[in-house]
């Protein structure tokens, strides 16, 4: 019991195939509370399908995910909006809406998620989310005149402004320079501290995941073939791995 | 809600445009039945539907008055001789009135708008889907089919009888510029001869029938977009098809909705 109240996402034998495809097998997981899981993969493997299946944008073939106990594909529509206002999703692309000013993308999901506040305390969150990504003075800009990485960064704040206590993480630092990588890892883990978040991060990028990571687990042929601390994953002596991890091409006996 | 698999990006076959095109009239019909389920339930949105309203008539604006005052102008250059031959210019303007009204006007203003609209809802829907934007805003609690089919296809069924009436009177003006342009006939003449050639099984058929083209408009162009798949070519097929589609759409249900208003109002047979 005691061990079920610290549990903030459980996932029981979860399959999801595409066609014939599959790409997520059996797969069962639990992330406790105030954890940072990084989720490791090769492309195709099914990572991004298994956030988009944790926060019900897609439907899994069979097995179950619970939410702080609810079970994410038995909810209602209005159920589980009350569910995903504590969690936030940043997408691989940002997502930013692009007819929108900053502002407005940021405001939009405090006006549905918390329709009583007032204007004043939303642009005051507004003002506040952005501060803590550095970026106050894009706030009247349309996306289109941000960089990746700003974009990143809007994306990050509009994940949070909801002060959600699970953050979802789909590639938060493809496509970036390493520098900006490191600076958007460093951020991440830094709100995660400021505001107490659970997260889990999908990404090929070791940089990241070393900057974020308590704990990492590794997707391959739709199963978790690997569970442990980066540092565990990253000195294993499996060739599978090693391939990953390193710059060297290490051929695998079968 | 799950639609039909398009087959696309490859050398198709016959039977994969056969297999398209029922796989399109199957996922067109599903995404009607889920428009109509959710159209009634609240929250309506009312701003949003303003907005596109607002931002509908401002892109269709220039084009339809240019088309329009076009219109009048051909429409009576073409008649005017053969009218002469006959004696019968002073029946001019009670002809052309007609022919706007019931068919030229409606149907005119509705393809123009359907070209503009339809490939730019498709556009924008279809860049939002592939950029995950619209999974962003189901993440914020929001129905994406609710916020941006359900209310731009209100919008288009609402502003397309409201740019057709007003490019009524525009192809009525150019028509009467035309007229004075080489026969005598003044505005009051003009003016009274259109009112007593309309009838109100003139109108309310020819204006009704926008209400129609205008929905189809919003529907294909929000349903080629909102299942559009495939990237960049996926967005630049949703607008190209939302196009064809629609027009196509309007044409036939033009010809449906004459036969059922002959049919209501036999006089104007």
């Amino acid at each position: 019991m005691v061990m079920a109240d610290t549990r903030i996402v459980e996932i029981y034998n979860l399959c999801k195939s595409f066609g014939t495809h599959k790409v997520l097998d059996d797969v069962s997981l639990n992330v406790q509370r105030g954890d940072n899981l990084v989720v490791f993969g090769r492309s195709g493997q099914g990572k991004s399908v298994l956030l988009k299946c944790i926060i019900g944008l897609m439907q899994p073939d069979s097995g179950k995910i619970l939410i702080n106990g609810n079970d994410v594909f038995s909810l209602s529509v209005k159920q589980l909006n009350e569910v995903r206002k504590n969690i936030g999703f940043l997408f691989q692309s940002a997502a930013l809406y692009d007819s929108m000013t900053v502002r407005e993308n940021l405001s939009f999901p405090l006006k549905r998620h918390f329709p009583d506040r007032t204007q004043k305390e939303i642009d005051d969150k507004i003002n506040h989310t952005l501060e803590l990504v550095s970026l106050s003075e894009a706030i009247d800009k349309m996306p289109s005149e941000l960089s990746g990485g700003m974009r990143k960064r809007i994306g990050l704040a509009r994940s949070i402004i909801t002060d959600p206590e699970l953050m979802l993480y789909d590639e938060p630092t493809t496509g970036l320079d390493p520098i900006t990588t490191k600076e958007i890892s460093e951020l991440i883990i830094n709100l995660q501290k400021k505001l107490n978040m659970t997260s889990i991060v999908v990404t090929h990028d070791l940089v990241c995941a070393k900057i974020i990571a308590d704990r990492a687990i590794f997707l391959r042929e739709a199963k978790v073939a690997y569970e442990g601390s980066i540092k565990d994953l990253t000195d294993s002596d499996d060739k599978f791995l090693k391939n990953f991890f390193s710059h060297e091409i290490v051929k695998e006996e079968e | 809600m799950k639609l039909p698999h398009q087959k696309y990006g490859r050398k198709l076959k016959t039977s994969d445009y056969i297999y398209n095109f029922f796989a399109t009239i199957t996922g067109l019909t599903i995404f009607n039945i889920q428009f109509i389920k959710e159209v009634f339930i609240p929250p309506y949105e009312i701003s949003e539907i303003k907005k596109h309203m607002d931002e509908l008539g401002v892109k269709t604006f220039g084009i339809v008055s240019i088309t329009g005052i076009i219109l009048g102008l051909v429409l009576t250059m073409q008649s005017q001789p053969v009218m002469q031959r006959f004696g019968a210019t002073d029946f001019l303007p009670a002809m052309v009135s007609i022919s706007v009204i019931r068919e030229l006007g409606p149907v005119i203003t509705a393809l123009i708008f359907t070209g503009r609209v339809s490939s730019g809802i498709g556009a924008e829907l279809g860049s939002m889907r592939v950029t995950e934007q619209i999974d962003a805003m189901e993440v914020s609690a929001v129905n994406p089919f609710k916020y941006l089919v359900v209310t731009r296809v209100i919008a288009t069924t609402m502003i397309l009888p409201i740019l057709t009436i007003y490019v009524v009177f525009i192809e009525l003006a150019g028509s009467f510029f035309e007229i004075v342009l080489v026969e005598s006939m003044t505005l009051k003449y003009f003016v009274d001869s259109v009112i007593n050639a309309i009838q109100f099984g003139d109108f309310i058929p020819g204006i009704g029938k926008t209400f129609v083209f205008g929905f189809i408009t919003g529907l294909v162009g929000c349903y080629k977009g909102f299942t559009a798949e495939g990237g960049t070519e996926g967005v630049g097929r949703a607008s190209t098809t939302a196009v064809v589609l629609s027009s196509l759409l309007i044409l036939i249900f033009d010809m449906v909705l004459v036969k059922i208003s002959l049919w209501l109002w036999p006089t104007l047979g």
